[in-house]
């Protein structure tokens, strides 16, 4: 699926240089489930924000389904995520202003799908994730177990091949961490690739293999066997 | 406590440099624009208050109501009136004068000058004050020989030396007379609706041959001012108008019925309000005089434009009260009452507004030269006048309010515990609607604004390129041709003029274009049951005037030489008792009037025609033009005749093709070799035509100017608008733009936000801009047609819609390239 390779980050500010990443090499194959971990700083936030094209590396090449796509433009690289790829946030980021459905809807908006076939796609994907009778609620009336629910359903109902979550538990209370998870490895026996990052090794434990990062290097990769 | 807020205001004012230039900016010209004006509208109302009886000066108006004609108002009233209102009024006038204007050809030494002065009567002195700085001014009006000038006019003409006992000869109609110079006065002040360079005494007998200019009860040449008595009341004198006018003036035996009051009405009007209140008459005082709809109108159009700015200042700091809650909270948790906080906001804005105010009074003193030059008054802004004070402290408090109040009370009422926890507050929806509100009340003034600036300046376009029926351009016309001195030479001037290279032609005519002169007659037309009178413009042309001027005809022919009987009779030299006969070419309007059908059908039929001296003569048709706007095109298509005569010319009308000033040049070196007496005068026509709609044009100048303004003032505000909203809206923005939003989707988003508003604003400023410049419109007897609000309107909204898009569009864009990741990674 991905491929990075020597993928370096560096962040200049007027008087310090400081490397996020450094000389990463990570392989993905399709329909993996990886966790990364790491503490504060590691550089894990870095590593999924390149890995989901909302940053580009300063060195290294990153090779997605066969294209290197390192040094494509802001342009390219928003095309080809918005086919690919799916994000779960930490704390949600849904739009206030606007109501459950319409806060899926969103992920099908810039696509050129039409409204009916739309409207289709994310009542199925809201029946998938049990949300369906929250359709008209706004965000600040929902749980945070529901808003992140919703979180997932937007981020699959595009049919991407790829979710990227960045600490999707980690506002949530056990109970619903334990449920978005399982939601997480239902879409992976399905086939979709997941990337997590994590600091619950529990919910690493979901993964199949986890990548531990420390000061911008890969430190370990443990291989979990099949459940 | 004071310090603190002193400190956290100024130190929100800088921090917050954008909010703060905005503010500053936008109320600062609101505050110019409303200075100046209000300057302007003291000034208007400051006429003629200074006269130290101001209170009982009064004006006698006159008007006239001929049959089947619009009433005309004249500022002005007969000669006789000034002995008449004493004997009629004993008790109540005291003393009365006339000012008549003339022009006079003036010689000095051996040089000649063309220069107005007015006669008037020794009573001046009583009635108003002059500031006298030489000489004796009430000895001077009781000698008819001697003459009384103002500053500027003895220095033009005697420079530094002592003009007192100097002597200029003066010509005036059969008057020529040795004068001495026996006062000089200061000149007026500008706020007075008197004007006049100097002043001779009216002596009746050096006018005995020229009865309508002091002797007869049926022209109006005198401006007559009277005073009051002590303890009597206008009233009484309003009241007995009518009875004075019907005892003195004689219905002439040619109309049938009626008193005088049903033709002449007199009315009072204190020379205090003749400023602003110009009687209905358009024309006819000393000089131009305001408007009291244009000074409430202008006046509006300030407070809008300041309103627009206290709008911004009332928007940002509601929008940027969601990031003072912190601050807010802070200060309650530490015990501070709501009061206090309420205080603490409504200071700070004032703070604002005072700041405002120093750059408005920064820019007024800038800008004051300009707008002197434009309004064409002195206006002086003087900081110390208790008056201006006034107004500037309660403008700093009206604005501070209406920009604090609103944050304050919201911002005041923050519950401190969820603004802390959450460390943000959640923004009332109701705050943000009243936004909207404020920016659609904004784009529809700067709209309505621009549509009346359109139809304005459509309407002074439209007024000058309108096909007056004659060809206007390459024509000029000379003056003084019926002066005596020029009269006899006129033929032989008119010949050369017309051997001139350049020169197709050359007609006479008793009045040009555009004059403001109005000379009527009575007409007689034979009906199958007796005859019918109505009152028609004259006009006296040469055989070369039609074709001079390029006047189509509708029916017959131009007079010509191989008729006889095209000149028109003269009374008083025509044979005693014999019948008089002459042709007549008249305007459609007067065949309308006439109640003929077609312009074919008019031709040969006969009316009368008075011809002088009392004797009638009997007239055939023989040609109608086309209605030809030789009046004001300010004024509605008059019934006009145009007598082919010998006398009674003025002026010599000249088309030309070539070089303008060329031909000037020529003529009136050919003028001054031939007549030494009296000066050289000319005007072109497509000027003098061009110069009625100088006030329009003016209006339009201004109404564009506070149009910009508003535009401007109010796109700053969309702009801090815009940038606040980009700001609050960053997560969202991120998000949509990790969905897969690209930039161009984004900054549409955002464009679409702000086009809301400013569309509703069309719908507001269409109606009400519509109904008022269509009824400005109604004052014009021509005018554009209303269909042209429909293109002007949605121009206007276009206008509107691109500027604001402009403003947000930069920031938008900025905001929508960024990177989501900054965005997203706080919460």
């Amino acid at each position: 699926m991905l491929k990075l390779h020597n993928l370096s980050k560096v962040y200049r500010t007027d008087e310090v240089e400081t490397a996020a990443l450094n000389s990463v090499n990570i392989e993905i194959e399709s329909g993996e489930f990886v966790a990364i971990m790491g503490p504060s700083g590691c550089g894990k936030s870095t590593l999924l924000n390149i890995v989901g094209m909302l940053d580009t590396p300063s060195s290294g090449d990153y090779v997605f389904m066969g294209e290197n796509v390192a040094r494509y433009s802001e342009a390219k690289l928003s095309n080809i995520r918005k086919q690919n790829i799916g994000f779960i946030f930490q704390s949600f980021n849904l739009i206030d202003e606007l109501s459950v459905e319409e806060n899926i809807e969103l992920a099908l908006l810039y696509h050129n799908i039409p409204a009916s076939e739309r409207r289709a796609r994310v009542e199925r994907v809201m029946d998938k994730v049990g949300i369906a009778h929250r359709a008209k609620h706004m965000p600040s009336q929902l749980s945070g177990g529901q808003q992140q629910r919703v979180a997932v359903a937007r981020a699959v109902v595009g049919d991407q091949a790829m979710i990227l979550a960045d600490e999707p538990t980690g506002n949530l209370d056990s109970a619903h961490g334990q449920e978005v998870m399982e939601m997480l490895q239902a879409l992976n026996e399905e086939g979709t690739t997941i990337v997590m990052v994590t600091h619950s090794p529990a919910h690493a434990d979901y993964a199949r293999r986890t990548i531990n990062l420390f000061d911008g290097h890969v430190v370990t990769e443990n291989l979990r066997a099949a459940v | 406590m004071f310090q603190n807020y002193i400190n956290v205001a100024l130190r929100n004012l800088f921090k917050h440099k954008l909010y703060s230039a905005i503010n500053i900016i936008g109320l600062a010209v609101g505050l110019a624009a409303c200075i100046m004006i209000m300057l302007f509208v003291r000034d208007e109302l400051s006429y003629d208050k200074h006269w130290s009886n101001a209170d009982s000066i009064y004006r006698l108006n006159t008007t006239f109501s001929p049959p089947g004609r619009e009433p005309f108002v004249t500022v002005m009233a007969q000669g006789p009136t000034k002995a008449a209102l004493k004997n009629y009024f004993p008790e109540e006038v005291g003393a009365v004068t006339r000012f008549n204007g003339m022009r006079v050809i003036m010689q000095k030494n051996n040089d000649i000058f063309s220069e107005s002065l007015m006669w008037t009567d020794p009573e001046t002195v009583d009635i108003f004050d002059f500031d006298v700085v030489a000489g004796d001014l009430r000895q001077t009006l009781n000698d008819n020989a001697s003459l009384a000038i103002n500053e500027t006019f003895a220095r033009k003409y005697f420079g530094d030396a002592d003009p007192i006992g100097e002597t200029v000869t003066l010509s005036v109609w059969s008057l020529k007379r040795d004068y001495r110079i026996g006062a000089v006065y200061k000149d007026l002040p500008h706020n007075t609706v008197l004007e006049f360079q100097g002043m001779a005494m009216i002596d009746e007998t050096d006018f005995a041959d020229q009865g309508w200019e002091f002797a007869e009860w049926f022209s109006v040449n005198n401006y007559v001012y009277f005073t009051l008595k002590d303890g009597a009341s206008i009233e009484t004198i309003n009241s007995r108008l009518n009875a004075f006018a019907d005892q003195h003036i004689q219905v002439p035996a040619s109309v049938e019925g009626g008193k005088a009051s049903d033709y002449v009405a007199y009315s009072t009007q204190p020379i205090t309000r003749i400023q602003l209140d110009p009687a209905g008459a358009r024309d006819g005082e000393m000089k131009p005089t305001g408007n009291m709809t244009t000074v409430l109108t202008f006046s509006a159009i300030a407070g809008l434009i300041l309103l627009i700015a206290c709008i911004n200042f009332m928007n940002l700091a509601t929008a940027k009260s969601t990031q003072r809650a912190r601050e807010v909270a802070l200060r309650k948790v530490l015990g501070a009452k709501r009061r206090q906080l309420v205080i603490q906001f409504l200071g700070e804005s004032v703070l604002v507004a005072l700041i405002g105010l120093v750059f408005g009074v920064v820019l007024v003193e800038t800008l004051l030269p300009a707008f002197n030059d434009f309004v064409d008054k002195q206006l002086v802004f003087n900081y110390l006048d208790g008056m201006t004070l006034g107004i500037l402290f309660g403008l700093i408090v009206i604005v501070g309010m209406l920009g604090g109040v609103y944050p304050a009370l919201i911002l005041s009422g923050f519950r401190p515990a969820s603004v802390l926890k959450a460390n943000k507050s959640a923004e009332s929806s109701g705050s943000a609607r009243l936004r909207s509100v404020l920016v659609v009340m904004q784009f529809a003034i700067s709209i309505a604004l621009i549509v009346s600036t359109g139809v304005v300046y459509g309407q002074k376009i439209y007024a000058t390129n309108m096909d007056p029926g004659f060809n206007k351009d390459n024509l000029l016309v000379v003056r003084n041709t019926g002066r005596s001195g020029a009269v006899d030479k006129r033929e032989a001037f008119k010949e050369q003029v017309k051997r001139l290279p350049g020169v197709t032609s050359a007609a006479f005519s008793s009045d040009s274009p555009s004059s403001g002169n109005e000379s009527n007659s009575m007409v007689v037309i034979p009906e199958e049951e007796g005859e019918r009178s109505e009152l028609i413009g004259v006009y006296r042309v040469d055989y070369e005037f039609f074709d001079t001027y390029q006047i189509d005809f509708l029916a017959g022919r131009p007079y010509s030489r191989a008729h006889a009987l095209d000149v028109m009779p003269n009374g008083f030299t025509a044979e005693e008792g014999a019948l008089l006969q002459g042709n007549l070419i008249v305007n459609e309007a007067a065949l309308r009037r006439f109640g003929f059908a077609s312009p074919q059908s008019a031709i040969g039929r006969v009316v009368k025609s008075s011809v002088g001296n009392g004797r009638s003569a009997e007239f055939t048709i023989v040609g109608v033009v086309r209605d030809i706007k030789f009046q004001s095109l300010r004024e509605k298509m008059r019934p006009e005749m145009y007598q082919l005569a010998e006398f009674g010319f003025s002026n010599l009308n000249v088309r030309f093709d070539g070089t303008a000033t060329e031909i000037v040049s020529q003529i009136e070196s050919i003028w001054k070799s031939m007549i030494s007496t009296v000066p050289f005068g000319y005007d072109y026509v497509d000027e003098v035509m061009a110069r009625e709609f100088r006030a329009e044009e003016n209006q339009s100048i201004l109404l564009a100017i506070f149009a910009g303004l508003a535009v401007v003032i109010a796109c700053l505000g969309l702009y801090g608008l815009a940038s606040f909203t980009a700001e609050r809206r960053t997560k969202e923005i991120g998000i949509r733009k990790v969905m897969g939003a690209t930039v161009f989707d984004i900054v549409r988003l955002l464009l679409w936000q702000f086009s809301k508003p400013v569309l509703l604003a069309n719908l507001v400023a269409w109606p009400v801009a519509a109904y008022g410049m269509l009824s400005w419109l109604e004052g014009f007897p021509y005018r554009i047609d209303n269909w042209v609000l429909v293109p002007l309107c949605l121009l206007a909204g276009g206008i509107a819609l691109a500027i604001a898009w402009a403003t947000v569009g930069g920031n938008a864009a900025r905001v929508a390239r960024s990177n989501p990741i900054d965005a997203l990674r706080y919460e």
